[in-house]
């Protein structure tokens, strides 16, 4: 991992920056895909948090380009299907993720985001 | 196996090069043996994450190997929980935690820091981590990370950290010192005794077994809850339970239970909107 469902929560927090710090822009990435068991509840319950444009964009960024610009009224199986795909089977394994505001780098080694920051970053 | 000597401790330097001499550094030293003895979900913990619904995404603030991450064994997959931690070794065995292959969510970081989007989370566990942050402001620090995780109008919060209290079954031995019942509780170090033998070496000769001592700070009765309030009070949120009604709109924060299991206090919480 980290997968998009991750990614979706994650904010730059060094200090000071507070405006336009979501979402962080991958960078330089190298993907894995990885089937994930689909669980079609999980999905239409986790729906209404997720922060759509963001995750969007981001798939977009990442190649794909399944989901819509706007949350469907309809909620179809496919759809679902999308999501799950979107949110739980891309890996992003090594690269950088870059705040759009302040662009600090928060890099990505096996797949593991590193969100530590230096003493005089915290503020 | 005899209880373990705890000895006091004194944090004579800065509390973050501290906690890193004697905490982090040694985590990441005995990762792979303190995992393997780390495997036992505790009741009140195990419960809490059976009663999360469908959908909901969570946060598991200190999550080492990450044993509560497969969490429920039941309905795996209708909830997420996303493994936090500062020792990047523990992150590794937690990213495959659980039998069954699954890949897991995990991040590099620290519990004192806000590196989630607001209204991220439907729930947070802190589970025996905040008792490794060498000062009370730190400590309510922590807690209050947690609450500022968590949803606004519905997120539940799970700390569990360990008390001065130990019950017979209990591995540890704290020296009983007059002090330590005034609400403050008690900076002690507990050893870790790492045989290298785990190691699998192929030299021969035996090798001597190391020490390690890590810091925890002990918590007395009340010390806890007194903790949640000071954060509720430095988050603006009020403390108790939601009214039926209200002139104007209030963010608080419900205890929904506290108590004493197998040697750790633990509270359980509730954000609340009117």
């Amino acid at each position: 991992m980290v997968r998009l469902i991750t990614h979706n929560l994650l904010a730059c927090h060094v200090g000071g920056c507070n405006s336009n710090n979501f979402p962080l822009e991958f960078k330089d990435v190298q993907i894995e895909l990885r089937e994930a068991e689909f669980n079609a509840d999980f999905v239409r319950a986790f729906l209404p948090k997720i922060a759509w444009k963001a995750l969007v964009d981001t798939a977009r960024q990442l190649g794909d380009t399944s989901l819509p610009d706007e949350q469907p009224t309809m909620i179809d199986d496919e759809f679902l299907k999308n999501l799950h795909h979107v949110l739980l089977e891309i890996h992003v394994e090594e690269g950088v993720m870059i705040c759009p505001n302040c662009k600090h780098n928060f890099p990505i080694s096996n797949g593991i985001p590193n969100m530590l920051l230096a003493e005089h970053e915290i503020g | 196996m005899a209880p373990k000597e705890v000895t006091p401790a004194v944090i004579d330097e800065e509390p973050e090069v501290y906690e890193n001499r004697n905490v982090h550094m040694i985590y990441d030293d005995i990762a792979s043996h303190f995992s393997s003895t780390r495997y036992k979900p505790w009741p009140i913990i195990a419960n809490f994450i059976s009663s999360i619904p469908v959908g909901w995404i969570g946060l598991d603030s200190g999550t080492g190997n990450g044993k509560y991450l497969p969490l429920p064994l039941d309905r795996p997959g209708e909830l997420w929980t996303i493994g936090l931690d500062r020792s990047i070794n523990l992150l590794k065995i937690a990213r495959t935690a659980g039998s069954s292959g699954m890949v897991r969510e995990v991040v590099w970081g620290n519990v004192l820091d806000n590196a989630w989007r607001p209204d991220a989370f439907d729930y947070a566990i802190s589970i025996a981590t905040i008792h490794h942050l060498a000062t009370h402001d730190r400590r309510r620090k922590a807690i209050e990370r947690l609450i500022q995780a968590v949803a606004t109008n519905h997120g539940r919060v799970l700390i569990y950290v360990w008390a001065i209290e130990q019950d017979e079954l209990s591995k540890r031995k704290i020296p009983t010192v007059e002090d330590g019942h005034d609400g403050h509780g008690k900076d002690v170090v507990v050893p870790w005794v790492f045989s290298t033998q785990l190691r699998k070496t192929s030299q021969s000769a035996p090798e001597k077994p190391q020490t390690f001592n890590r810091y925890y700070h002990m918590f007395a009765k009340g010390e806890l809850s007194g903790l949640v309030a000071e954060a509720a009070r430095e988050l603006g949120l009020k403390l108790g339970p939601k009214p039926e009604s209200s002139k104007e709109s209030v963010e608080g924060l419900e205890i929904i239970q506290n108590g004493w299991e197998r040697s750790n206090y633990y509270v359980e919480l509730k954000r609340w909107t009117i």
